[in-house]
């Protein structure tokens, strides 16, 4: 749980941010953001995997994690880091939803890594876990979804959590704030669209551009899969089509509510 | 009120002298998305207006109540506020509709009663409103609710006689307006009676399509039925018919904080009710859980109590909700269901519904 009070105790608390499998993307996006040169003088960013080669530090107040958990290793890792964080910060796609690479868990693992590495898959045979977000190995005190995430959002999370805040993830899909931007819905205009059963928070960024929503920051909690379904249906739209776009973020998620 | 007409050219010069008073003039234009869609935005040149437009994606409430409106600034480290008036522009909105109108009068109640909103005072007080006629699409529902006329809440009414308008004067800001920029004439017997063709064209385009009578009571007394089930699992809960409506008005206040966290924003945001965080208190209690909770009581409130308040639904039937909502959510729904035979599960207990 977030220990709010220790945080707010230490004067500068010790921040570090770790990646387990993306493609760093979440990183970089948040050393595309100018302001966040001002927080450092509220932070003491102890460790910042894609920034330096010095060996992560024994104790630390807050862990930023992105990326999914892909290997054993990663496991063994984030216990450690629930163990010294007294906040877990999970950012980004890969590490809040399982995001692309999750992609691998629509079909056999072995086979799909058969097909990525060929002859040499025996190197990687062992260790490899159906990925999986951060979340469904340890406990995660706060989420920034996205893919890539906005430094924004990021900056004004862990604004939050050193004040201890509670997290304050949306629940309820993306159609409210894209009619708020007075976007033309997509499917009153005959194309596909996530934004229904997609998690808000993002300002309905994509379709600012008029481009649809591809689900990025996750299945909303309170999403309704069933009664979007029935709508396509009705529309005559391709609702297996519809699935499938829907599993380029959520495979993971989809896999749970089919197990369950 | 008084009443003259002008030709339909004679928009350019109405658009040229609310240009040179005001601040901003607004209107219905083209999405630049899709020509097929109007949004309500800066008008730049007379050309731009779509006064024959049907409806808007979201209606003029955003010029009142604004979709994020900053209430205030403040330094956290020397507990400073500032920035705490809203801007002050004056503004005309050309090419409201009855229905929208009506919708204002609405919103007036709610801002202006018993607790006086001083953002939305002055941005009221400072808007110029010019109505226009309109013809009903196949989502229109406004004669159920009487928002087909609409007698007061503008300055100035266009109504369209094919070839000229028939304006209604409302305001003394209206009559100078008319005066300085318009070259109006006076209303013969043969404009009178094309006014009236109009209005016969526009109802028998309009079938009646919901009786509202005794609503409030069988909402009360169906208020436990299982209706309410069968049509809240269909929510998706986007509350994307609350950002539409021009009756809604709910809101919810945030604070943002600088990357530094020194500085702040407190701003108030749209919110809805169909979100499950809407009813969310200390301890993660919720009072209204389910979907089916939620859309009991977003047309709860419209229909009975606000009703009950000041005899007024909270829907002007504008039809936005109808387009809007993809699990076919709308008050023609709700209506139906109620008028429907329909039993209760069980002779429980009522569940507090709470009218606002
Ligand atoms: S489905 Fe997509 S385009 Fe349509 S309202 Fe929702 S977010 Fe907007
Ligand atoms: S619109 Fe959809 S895909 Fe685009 S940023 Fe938002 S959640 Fe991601
Ligand atoms: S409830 Fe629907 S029809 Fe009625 S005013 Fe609101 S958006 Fe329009
Ligand atoms: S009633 Fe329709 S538009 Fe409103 S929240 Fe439910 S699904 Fe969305």
């Amino acid at each position: 749980m977030t220990d709010a009070n220790a945080l707010n105790q230490a004067s500068c608390p010790r921040v570090v941010v770790l990646s387990l499998a993306s493609d760093f993307g979440c990183q970089i996006q948040i050393t595309n953001f100018p302001e966040l040169l001002a927080m450092v003088g509220t932070i003491d960013l102890s460790y910042w995997q894609l920034a330096t080669s010095a060996d992560m530090p024994d104790s630390y107040d807050v862990a930023v994690i992105e990326g999914a958990v892909t290997l054993d290793e990663h496991v063994r890792l984030l216990q450690q880091v629930r163990k010294t964080a007294g906040v877990v910060i999970a950012i980004g796609a890969c590490a809040v939803t399982g995001g692309v690479p999750g992609l691998v868990g629509t079909g056999d693992l072995d086979t799909a890594r058969d097909l990525v590495y060929g002859e040499d898959a025996t190197i990687v045979k062992q260790h490899r876990l159906v990925p999986a977000p951060v979340s469904s190995v340890i406990e995660v005190d706060y989420r920034v979804p996205g893919c890539p995430i906005d430094p924004a959002e990021f900056s004004a999370l862990l604004q939050q959590a050193l004040l201890g805040a509670r997290e304050r993830l949306d629940r309820t899909p993306l159609c409210a704030a894209c009619q708020t931007i007075e976007n033309p819905c997509f499917w009153l205009r005959g194309k596909a669209c996530l934004g229904l059963v997609t998690r808000t928070g993002c300002g309905a960024l994509c379709l600012s551009r008029d481009r649809a929503c591809t689900g990025c920051r996750g299945i909303a909690a309170d999403a309704n899969l069933e009664s979007a379904r029935r709508y396509l249906r009705e529309g005559g739209f391709d609702v297996k089509a519809f699935d499938k776009a829907l599993e380029v973020y959520n495979t993971y998620e989809v896999n749970e509510v089919a197990r369950s | 009120m008084f009443f003259k007409i002008i030709d339909k050219e004679s928009i350019v010069d109405l658009y040229a002298g609310l240009a040179a008073e005001y601040d901003e003039v607004t209107g219905p234009k083209t999405s630049p998305k899709d020509p097929r869609y109007v949004k309500f935005g800066k008008i730049r040149d007379a050309s731009q207006l779509r006064l024959d437009y049907k409806t808007s994606i979201v209606p003029p409430k955003k010029y009142f109540l604004a979709a994020d409106e900053r209430l205030m600034r403040y330094d956290r480290t020397t507990g400073e506020v500032y920035d705490t008036e809203p801007p002050l522009q004056t503004r005309a909105l050309i090419g409201v509709h009855p229905c929208d109108i009506n919708a204002i009068l609405m919103l007036d109640d709610i801002f202006l009663n018993e607790f006086e909103d001083p953002y939305y005072k002055v941005y009221r007080e400072n808007t110029f409103i010019v109505g226009v006629s309109c013809m009903p699409s196949p989502t229109c529902t406004c004669n159920s609710f009487g928002a087909d006329e609409v007698h007061r809440g503008f300055d100035l009414f266009l109504s369209d006689l094919g070839d000229r308008w028939f304006v209604s004067v409302r305001s003394v800001k209206a009559a100078a307006i008319v005066d300085r920029y318009l070259d109006a004439r006076e209303v013969t017997a043969d404009d009178t009676r094309a006014f009236q063709e109009r209005t016969k064209r526009f109802k028998k385009a309009l079938p009646k399509r919901m009786d509202l009578d005794q609503l409030p009571l069988l909402y009360d007394a169906k208020y436990d039925y299982p209706l309410w089930e069968d049509i809240g699992k269909d929510c998706l809960s986007c509350g994307a018919c609350s950002v539409v409506c021009p009756c809604c008005y709910c809101f919810d206040v945030r604070d943002t904080l600088s990357a530094d966290g020194r500085v702040g924003k407190r701003h108030r945001v749209w919110d809805s009710c169909l979100a499950s965080e809407f009813a969310e208190v200390a301890h993660n209690h919720n009072f209204r859980p389910k979907a089916a909770d939620r859309v009991r009581y977003r047309f709860y409130h419209k229909f009975v109590g606000n009703f009950t308040r000041n005899g007024k639904m909270l829907c002007v039937g504008c039809g936005r909700c109808t387009t809007a909502c993809k699990a076919f959510i709308d008050p023609q729904r709700i209506v139906k269901a109620l008028e429907s035979e329909d039993t209760p599960a069980s002779a429980g207990t009522r569940k507090g519904g709470g009218a606002q």
